[in-house]
């Protein structure tokens, strides 16, 4: 199933996103280990740090749901095969976008 | 492990033997299916039901039994509910039927109506998980392997009499 | 409609209140994401792209005024303001936070409704023909068999950890708007030799990644067997399904793989040893109960024309169109049934806003005995209108962006949410489905078409149907980019077939231009305008419409 995420290279720069777990939200892992819903605030890792990232990530059950980790740029632009699945979860639904984020209804 | 039955924890002595070993007292022996049935006579008096073992093969055994266990080897295989209603229902099994391995707490009001009347738990709180899934619900539209009345009976002897056209 | 009584309410309170315990668990960190799942799949809570999403049983698409309005109330307090309605008859939530789910199902219960078997490896919501109790051509209202096999499915002790999910489907007309050939089992209510009404059983219908139409088991069954009848073949499935791969999970591949002959012997030689103590009777007076339920509504007579309808499309090409194309016959003279259409062009298929709701809500009670459908095509259906009062509910339905005339055509399209909201798919569904209504937006040349159903599913799950469009539609995912998988002569009625795959995919942005070549193609081939696409389909073969498919404009 496509739920299965690509696997990014140690090298390729990443992000960890989820799930806010208790409203849903498209969530973002920041520098300092805090979760925001906007992808510029989401720390940008690379090898090591990127799964000791993740693995904090998935220890953080009662914040945020189902941590994965996504491919950007190194300046933090989303990147990579899953581009439009992850522009669409960044931004809200293509054919609403009055429902996104850039409503302002986190 | 708790083992809960009627509402309380109990103690039971019995316990599974692998094929392989020799129990010392086949009384106090569960074995698998395939032993059971190629021991044949009197030798065992309890159980154990895989998910692929077929619940009909204890048939001729039912009467010596008072003691099955159906092992749930994870939350998404269903089929020890359907051995469960087979053993109590067509067969007419009277004894113990516990439910082993992954007995969830989300399941085991379902595997009550379906003729479980004891639980293997591995969890300490145990006997509150079984009270709470039990009492969760108090209403059921099936008919199936426990006592509960049905909504479609209570329903219908809620009725005036005179209204009642059960002609079948 | 059915109403319920003190037990059904006690059910699914209970349900409810079990839920809130759940979701409090795993706020509180109690209980962690795994262990949650398949409770929250139990009650319809899914975990999507953007947000949870609830699915709400709309059970065999029945709905009255005061759910719906409450369906609206929800989608403004607690969503964005709209719902989805789906294939499956049911209505789902797309940003609903977890923590309100709780109050969400309460509401859902004030109004005799749930979320229970919307999702998870158990009996599914019971889904039906939209026009039943009103269609001309049915033999018997089938609502009160599903109803039956929805109290019976509930919660069931035996069948509440299949193998895989398991869909029932009933109808009742020689015309099958249910689709119950590609439906696990489905049900369509027949007569036998003596004139006794009773049950066709079909199994092993489905889609997905390996469709099948079902097979029939039995040309008759009579009433009284149904529901044990129905136990063995779900006992069969229980025990002897496929559980070591998900994807051959399905009824349709233990069904396959026996073969429907050694299947429906194994179903047999399991109801023969029923015992007279394990049968599941239903006293007749409970049969009889809810069927009452489902009472025709008391239709004044009307003239068998109306001099004021007549009239008034006269005077208006819309109304006109609208009810050349929307309505349909009803068995009452001087009443038909209407379609609300949910396929504007360039809005979501079956998205409804709160305020749609309320005004279709409105309109039913005003005007159509209190009875509002959901069709399996997305769209809304108002089964009993005096044909006198159709220029007012158009006027209504006008004013609120529902007054799309194209039940049935083209643009009437089956799309399933896709990439824009779903965490499984490969592709926008939406967005291709958009591009493809525009091409008819000229509603005399869509007219012209004539009826075509297009289906659209974001991946091979099929929720969009694609399988059995006339034209499919399938996302794919290629490197990250969208594609789509076209097929064509797929039909989901009594004829039901697979669509046949007819080539490579095609880029998103060439999908559209691509079906235009192919309608222009039907059109030059077909026998005149009386020949549908699928029939067309049917008589010439694949090789014209693949030339135009793939033809370069
Ligand atoms: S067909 Fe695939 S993309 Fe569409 S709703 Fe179903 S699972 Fe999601």
């Amino acid at each position: 199933m496509s739920s299965a995420r690509p696997r990014l290279a140690p090298e390729t720069p990443k992000m960890v996103t989820a799930w806010d777990t208790a409203t849903g939200r498209t969530v973002y892992m920041t520098p300092s280990r805090e979760w925001s819903v906007n992808i510029a605030d989401g720390a940008v890792l690379v090898g090591a740090a990127a799964d000791d990232a993740l693995a904090f990530a998935a220890s953080d059950e009662g914040r945020a749901t189902d941590p994965y980790v996504m491919q950007v740029s190194p300046l933090g632009e989303i990147d990579g095969r899953e581009i439009i699945r992850e522009t669409i979860r960044a931004v809200g639904p293509t054919n609403h976008p009055m429902f996104g984020k850039q409503a302002g209804n986190p | 492990m708790p083992l809960i039955k009627g509402g309380a924890p109990v103690s039971c002595s019995r316990r599974f033997f692998a094929d392989e070993e020799t129990p010392p007292d086949p009384n106090d022996a569960i074995v698998s299916l395939g032993r059971l049935v190629a021991a044949g006579g009197d030798v065992f008096r309890s159980v154990r039901l895989m998910p692929a073992d077929d619940p009909l093969a204890l048939a001729p055994h039912i009467r010596r039994l008072d003691l099955i266990e159906i092992a749930f080897p994870g939350f998404r295989d269903g089929r020890g509910f359907s051995a469960a209603q087979l053993l109590r229902r067509r067969l007419g099994y009277t004894g113990e039927l516990r439910a082993v391995g992954q007995v969830l707490r989300d399941q085991v009001f379902f595997m009550a109506r379906s003729g479980f009347d004891a639980f293997l738990i591995d969890d300490p709180h145990a006997e509150e998980i079984v009270a709470a899934a039990l009492s969760e619900f108090t209403v059921a539209y099936q008919s199936a392997a426990d006592d509960t009345r049905t909504i479609w009976e209570r329903r219908w002897n809620a009725r005036p009499a005179h209204t009642r056209r059960d002609d079948r | 409609m059915y109403r319920y009584d003190e037990f059904d309410e006690a059910l699914v309170r209970e349900r409810a209140a079990q839920f809130r315990g759940q979701v409090a668990r795993r706020l509180s960190g109690a209980l962690k994401e795994d262990a949650f799942k398949p409770l929250r799949l139990m009650n319809g809570v899914y975990l999507q792209l953007h947000a949870y999403m609830l699915r709400v049983a709309i059970p065999y698409g029945q709905l009255d005024p005061a759910k719906l309005r409450q369906l609206a109330m929800i989608a403004d307090r607690y969503d964005k303001g709209y719902g989805h309605f789906t294939t499956r008859q049911n209505i789902q939530y797309n940003w609903i936070r977890l923590a309100d789910m709780p109050d969400v199902l309460d509401a859902l219960a004030d109004v005799e409704m749930h979320a229970i078997q919307t999702s998870g490896n158990c009996i599914r919501n019971v889904t039906s023909d939209h026009l039943a109790g009103a269609a001309a051509d049915e033999i018997e209202d089938p609502r009160p068999w599903c109803e039956i096999i929805r109290q019976w499915s509930t919660l069931h002790p035996e069948f509440s950890f299949l193998p895989r999910k398991f869909k029932i489907a009933v109808t009742a007309a020689e015309t099958d708007r249910a689709a119950v050939r590609v439906h696990d089992i489905g049900l369509h209510i027949r007569r036998n030799g003596d004139g006794e009404i009773g049950f066709e059983v079909i199994v092993g219908g489905g889609q997905g990644r390996t469709p099948h139409v079902g097979v029939t088991i039995r040309d008759w069954i009579a009433k009284a067997e149904l529901l044990s009848y129905l136990e063995a073949i779900m006992r069969v499935y229980n025990r002897f399904g496929r559980r070591d791969n998900k994807y051959k999970a399905r009824i349709k591949i233990l069904v396959n793989e026996l073969g429907p002959e050694a299947f429906a012997e194994a179903v047999d030689t399991e109801y023969a040893a029923q015992g007279v103590h394990e049968a599941v009777l239903l006293p007749q007076g409970e049969i009889d109960r809810i069927t009452e339920y489902f009472a025709s509504p008391d239709l004044p007579e009307r003239p068998a024309r109306s001099v004021t309808f007549e009239a008034a499309r006269a005077a208006d090409p819309a109304l006109d169109r609208w009810a050349r194309v929307n309505l349909r016959r009803h068995r009452t003279p001087g009443y038909t049934s209407a379609y609300i259409s949910l396929k504007s062009q360039g809005e979501a298929p079956g998205d409804m806003t709160g305020d749609q709701m309320r005004v279709a809500a409105d309109i039913a009670e005003q005007f159509g005995f209190g009875d509002i459908r959901v069709a399996h095509e997305q769209d809304l259906v108002l089964p009993h209108l005096a044909i006198d009062d159709l220029p007012e509910v158009h006027r209504r339905l006008r004013d609120a962006g529902l007054a799309a005339s194209n039940a049935g055509l083209a643009s009437d399209l089956i799309a399933c949410p896709g990439l824009d909201y779903c965490n499984l798919s490969n592709a926008r569904s939406i967005s291709v489905g958009n591009a493809i209504q525009a091409v008819f937006e000229d509603p005399e040349f869509e007219e012209r078409v004539g009826p075509l159903h297009i289906n659209i599913s974001g991946c091979i799950n099929a929720c969009g149907h694609h399988h059995v469009g006339h034209i499919g539609v399938l996302g794919v995912d290629k490197k990250g980019e969208e594609y789509y998988q076209i097929t064509f002569g797929g039909r989901a009625d009594e004829k039901a077939a697979i669509g046949d795959i007819i080539g490579p995919a095609l880029k998103g942005d060439d999908v559209a231009p691509a079906l235009r070549r192919v309608i222009a193609a039907y059109l030059d081939l077909r026998k005149g305008p009386g020949e549908k696409f699928i029939d067309a389909y049917t008589r010439l073969g694949p090789a014209p419409f693949k030339e135009a498919l793939y033809a370069v404009d």
